[in-house]
């Protein structure tokens, strides 16, 4: 059966940051990415670092699809485990350096001005 | 290390049982402390070094090192210094290490420091600022006493000065950018200090760009080439060289290990070396064993350890170089690539291998005093 949980106002979470809300015994990170919330798990696959308390940035791409030039990509969606920094894209929770990691995404439902996680 | 860890793990087995002795880990000497303890007029030059804003691991001055990267934004954005006992004990405390060796931050570089006065200055300082501020504040913290290469006169006397001193439990030798490499004659006088005062000696090499073999690594243009080599490369070219002129055939009673390369590159040497023996023996007739032997009594740090696909396949290399009994958990915190005991715990090795690769195999390199 799923519950709801109050992560924080909206207020308290402006366009371009993110922010770390214990749930629980569960630790969730919720971010503001140009006014589309998300929320993923702080806890890093790989060596179960706190990744959410990591930088957010863009990533580097390179490929075919870039004509094997280096393009600078996802401006403000991506973060970065501050252990070992592994970049995880917050949207789609795709771990970039290894394809077949992919973080949870957890349910946000706006009630009010709560941001509230669908657990 | 034939049992595996899903086989013999019981449901009680959890890292808080485990013995955990951490290798290396690593603290900040900041000039301007060091400045407090350097002798004239060197403390001078300290205070000087000290208004320039440091780097990670990088002090003009002190570390000559060359910075390549493009500074994109993001990375990292953790803490990966430490300034003092109480900082680092209560990290410790989280990690559930229970003795820790130390090594310094930016004295990985210090074979590079071109004033063999200056170097030795900057290790005598580093020990005595280590003992008084860090070995004494709190005792499950180990030192390593580190030697400038510049003058292994000083070094073996920096030594003796030290030697029955329970809060020292080794020989820091700096790796990176040395020259000549720990197998020449010259170091002799180092060795034969450290076997007289019963410690071992610990190779540890850091990532640098550096025209000394082999750190000629702006063959690369990033840091995920040169890292990768860095490491690994000292360690074989130092392994390499002391193999060569027979250290530990001289110094049978001289406990050796290497440091920050993880482990992936001892089953290579180690055959190759075995291979050029059958053919060139004569060439080291100093060996009285094939080279292997040799090998598979010097002792390993675990970190980087490797991450293969299949976690199965560690507990396969380790079997190549006998590290059940040879292999040290080593974290490198707070360092950029350290490695979290619990990682270590959870990889399939059988609970007798774990419990000696974290603690006790420690406890037969360093003594008793980490016990």
């Amino acid at each position: 059966m799923s519950e709801e949980h109050t992560l924080c106002s909206v207020d308290e979470l402006p366009e371009g940051t993110h922010r770390v809300v214990r749930v629980g015994k569960r630790e969730i990170g919720v971010f503001n990415i140009r006014g589309e919330l998300h929320a993923i798990p702080n806890l890093c696959p790989h060596q179960r670092g706190p990744l959410c308390k990591g930088s957010v940035s863009g990533a580097l791409d390179c490929g075919p699809h870039t004509d094997w030039k280096v393009a600078w990509i996802w401006e403000g969606e991506v973060v970065t485990c501050p252990w070992h920094s592994l970049e995880f894209h917050v949207p789609t929770g795709q771990c970039l350096a290894l394809p077949d990691v992919r973080l949870r995404k957890f349910e946000l439902r706006l009630v009010g001005g709560d941001v509230r996680v669908v657990l | 290390m034939t049992d595996t860890a899903s086989a013999t793990r019981s449901a009680r087995d959890t890292l808080a049982d485990v013995y955990v002795v951490d290798a290396d880990v690593h603290i900040h000497e900041d000039p301007a402390a060091l400045a407090e303890y350097a002798e004239p007029p060197w403390d001078v030059g300290l205070r000087e070094i000290a208004k320039v804003e440091e780097r990670y691991l990088d002090l003009p001055g002190m570390t000559p090192r060359a910075e390549f990267r493009v500074p994109f934004p993001g990375g990292s954005n953790r803490r990966q210094i430490v300034t003092s006992a109480g900082e680092l004990r209560s990290s410790l405390d989280e990690l559930h290490v229970n003795k820790a060796v130390l090594f310094p931050d930016h004295l990985l570089y210090l074979a590079m420091v071109r004033d063999p006065d200056f170097a030795v200055t900057l290790a005598r300082s580093y020990n005595r600022w280590l003992h008084e501020r860090w070995l004494l504040e709190d005792t499950s913290l180990k030192g390593a006493i580190v030697v400038a290469p510049q003058d292994p006169q000083a070094g073996a006397a920096e030594i003796r000065r030290y030697a029955g001193c329970r809060e020292f439990v080794c020989v820091y030798l700096p790796a990176s950018g040395l020259r000549p490499l720990y197998g020449h004659r010259q170091y002799d006088s180092l060795y034969e200090a450290a076997v007289e005062a019963g410690l071992p000696v610990a190779l540890h090499s850091v990532e640098a760009v550096f025209p000394v073999f082999p750190f000629e690594l702006n063959e690369f243009r990033t840091t995920f080439g040169a890292h990768s080599v860095a490491h690994p490369f000292s360690m074989i070219a130092n392994m390499v060289s002391m193999l060569e002129t027979g250290v530990p055939a001289r110094f049978p009673d001289l406990r050796i290990a290497f440091m920050e390369a993880g482990c992936g590159w001892i089953p290579f040497i180690l055959h190759r070396l075995d291979k050029e023996y059958i053919e060139r023996r004569r060439e080291v007739p100093l060996l009285q064993e094939r080279p292997s032997h040799y090998i598979k009594r010097f002792f390993y740090g675990t970190q980087p350890i490797e991450e293969p696909e299949r976690l199965a396949d560690i507990v396969k290399l380790y079997e190549l170089f006998d590290g059940e009994h040879q292999a040290m958990f080593a974290s490198d915190w707070p360092h950029h690539d350290f490695d979290h005991p619990e990682y270590f715990f959870g990889l399939p090795f059988g609970v007798e291998a774990r419990r000696k690769i974290m603690g006790e195999n420690a406890i037969r390199f360093f003594g008793p005093e980490v016990a």
